[in-house]
């Protein structure tokens, strides 16, 4: 199946899809409707001779109809027959729970239980056997350990959406409490400590493989709303990503998604994904805002004929979820083997270029248009051990911190005062000043033995007349959380000496606001300041360490290389960051430095 | 005068839209025009609509294919989309 696409297509019937049920006011005729839906898209699928992974609901389980229409689709198509934790809601489930809430994530522990078990024991009761797949927006560690406990044929799980987080919340108006940021994009075997980082090991393997709900535009998502740029017809047009053409509406965009998906078989040794998965609400008979039900349906048909398309030409293999489990574990030998995309602008013209990384120790972009600048981070290594839900001190936050994010925390342009989050380089001839966020270039892609490098087209940087011209070369060691940066001056400077600064601005959080800096420790070589607002700078001879101890998130960011000196700086009130800096002078070669995340102990 | 509710589409506020903010539209019967709860955003469908085109200025790539990824270091090949195609 090597440069193959690799598609999961799912389906979960409801009988009260909460869409639907508010829009028809509940009722008999939004579960004949649930069942039409259910009943279309498993048509559709199976017209493009593709199969599906039909996910049953809780509140499908108690409906003879969905039960025997799934029992069929399994003997006749092969589709798998999986359990989902999604569409809790149902008339059973509030009498039984007394709750209006329907995210498994955000229950107490025992809330959790007890669901788990009343869905999996009615699951079995129904089909005679426990579900290979399951799955939810977001599934954090405590449930999927104990689902994998309770029921251990669970091989394979829906476990986040990515960058679902304060940009899904702000775009629905402030009232959607989806907050699941800093995942993995593409599938990934969960840690047994925190589901977002991907295993370190035998030990840290939680047992099962995570997917994502949806496969998301890896530039639209970073910065706009993720819910209109993904494999999700309807979210396509949610985003107004068509356009009428004499009467036939066309979305182009949903294709060269999938092929972009297609695409990042070259970074990952042939493996490429994708997985489908459109809830009935966004098929009601009454329209989705300003795409009626006939273009709603059209889209889903057009989704599943692409889909068809490309298996009919050879460049496609439709799996189910339990399949893929198995697929995904038999191309992924080895835990600390890195996901790569090197991801192109396929929507607004710009040719930006972003290359995203995620092992089991660090998840990141580099930002080409940005110089490959680093605008978003989050230490893996630290494995948090976030707890969500009812009783915790994280109800429904269940994002995995960054330490940097340009979007929430500015990056390079701030207003005047202060510094964002991002780590880059500033060149400096005759007390002149370039940072190479400004820019914009774009790159290549190198798989290493153990590990990636990502080599940037060189730019020029002009101080007070004297061109220099630069190479900037980035190394993942896979599995490690270091990541080396070389900056090569690749003209002759004509004896001139020029200043390199490889600097790391930092924060952490899970929203644009920050939390208390107080108990951060500064360090360079061997002084040390606690963080107090004060704009205090340290330094030290080029052989030793910048760090930062951050212990609410349990990490440590450590800067050093072949330099002339290390530097920490705290910041102030109206810029709540730390910087790590390393300068060096040179009249030609390079600068090579490394970034280092440790778990703090 | 009676409660607004919504159209027979479920229009979304266009200056909303444009800031990333998916809100839904109600309907004032008596003006027969849309209204936003946040922003102070009102008019009739065709306003919506002409304006729901002006969102779109973002996605220059709106009706182009990409016909080739190209080089890892090169931008995209795109041509036009054509009718009917995928």
């Amino acid at each position: 199946m090597k440069n193959k696409l690799i598609l999961n297509v799912i389906h979960r019937p409801e009988l009260s899809p909460e869409y639907a049920e508010k829009a028809m006011a509940g009722g008999a005729s939004v579960k004949d409707e649930s069942l039409e839906i259910f009943r279309f898209q498993q048509d559709t699928a199976h017209k493009y001779g593709l199969k599906t992974t039909i996910q049953i609901t809780y509140a499908s389980l108690f409906s003879d109809v969905i039960i025997e229409m799934a029992k069929h689709d399994h003997e006749v198509y092969g589709d798998e027959i999986a359990l989902s934790l999604l569409g809790l809601p149902c008339k059973e489930f509030r009498a039984k729970y007394h709750t209006e809430d329907f995210c498994i994530w955000m229950f107490s522990k025992e809330q959790k239980e007890a669901i788990v078990d009343d869905v999996f024991g009615l699951f079995y009761e129904k089909f005679g056997f426990y579900p290979a797949s399951t799955g939810s927006y977001f599934l954090d560690a405590y449930t999927i350990n104990y689902i994998k406990s309770k029921y251990p044929t669970v091989k394979c799980a829906v476990a986040t959406c990515w960058e679902e987080g304060p940009k899904a919340y702000h775009t629905c108006n402030n009232s959607w409490y989806t907050f699941m940021d800093g995942g993995p994009w593409n599938p990934w075997i969960p840690s047994k400590v925190n589901s977002h980082c991907p295993a370190s090991g035998i030990e840290d393997d939680s047992g099962i493989v995570a997917i994502p709900h949806l496969s998301r535009d890896l530039m639209a998502c970073f910065d706009g709303n993720g819910s209109n740029f993904g494999t999700h017809p309807q979210n396509v047009l949610r985003g107004m990503i068509y356009y009428d053409d004499n009467g036939h509406v066309e979305y182009p965009y949903l294709y060269n998604l999938v092929d972009q998906y297609r695409h990042l078989a070259r970074y990952n040794d042939g493996y490429a994904y994708n997985m489908m998965f459109v809830g009935p609400g966004w098929l009601n008979r009454q329209g989705r805002w300003e795409a009626p039900y006939e273009l709603l349906a059209q889209s889903y048909d057009d989704g599943m004929r692409y889909y068809g398309r490309l298996k009919q030409e050879g460049k496609l293999v439709d799996i189910t979820m339990e399949e893929f489990a198995d697929y995904y574990r038999s191309v992924h030998p080895r835990y600390e083997v890195a996901e790569c995309a090197l991801w192109k602008d396929i929507l607004y013209g710009s040719n930006k270029q972003y290359f995203w990384y995620a092992d089991p120790a660090l998840r990141t972009c580099l930002d080409f248009n940005q110089g490959g600048a680093m605008i978003d981070l989050r230490p893996y290594v630290a494995r948090i051990p976030q707890e969500t839900g009812i009783g915790t001190d994280n109800v429904y936050d269940a994002s995995y911190p960054y330490l940097i994010q340009i979007n929430y925390r500015a990056g390079f342009f701030t207003h005047y005062a202060g510094a964002g989050t991002i780590k880059s380089c500033k060149v400096r001839y005759h007390g002149k000043e370039a940072d190479l966020c400004l820019c914009r270039t774009m790159a290549r892609y190198e798989k290493l033995a153990d590990g990636v490098r990502i080599t940037a087209n060189p730019v020029t940087v002009t101080l007070d007349g004297l061109d220099i011209v630069v190479e900037s070369v980035f190394t993942f060691e896979e599995g490690t959380g270091k990541v080396w940066t070389e900056r090569r001056i690749l003209n002759d400077l004509g004896g001139e000496e020029v200043t390199f600064v490889e600097y790391f601005t930092g924060a952490f959080g899970t929203t644009e606001y920050q939390a208390d800096m107080t108990k951060l420790t500064l360090s360079a070589g061997k002084e040390q300041m606690q963080y107090s607002y004060l704009g205090r700078t340290l330094k030290a001879a080029g052989d030793e360490v910048a760090r930062v101890l951050i212990p609410d998130v349990l990490t440590v960011v450590e800067m050093g290389g072949e330099v002339d000196q290390v530097e920490v700086e705290e910041g102030i009130a109206f810029s709540p960051v730390y910087r790590l800096a390393l300068t060096k002078t040179l009249k030609q070669g390079e600068i090579k430095s490394w970034l280092n995340l440790k778990k703090a102990n | 005068m009676a409660q607004s509710k919504k159209g027979k589409l479920n229009f979304r506020c266009p200056s909303c839209f444009m800031r990333d903010i998916d809100i839904d539209m109600f309907f004032d019967e008596d003006k027969k025009e849309y209204y936003c709860l946040r922003c102070n955003f009102r008019g009739e469908e065709a306003e919506v609509v002409r304006l729901n085109e002006v969102a779109r200025y973002r996605y220059r790539s709106l009706r182009m294919r990409v016909v080739d990824f190209g080089e890892d270091n090169e931008p995209l090949k795109l041509q036009p989309h054509k009718r009917g195609e995928q």
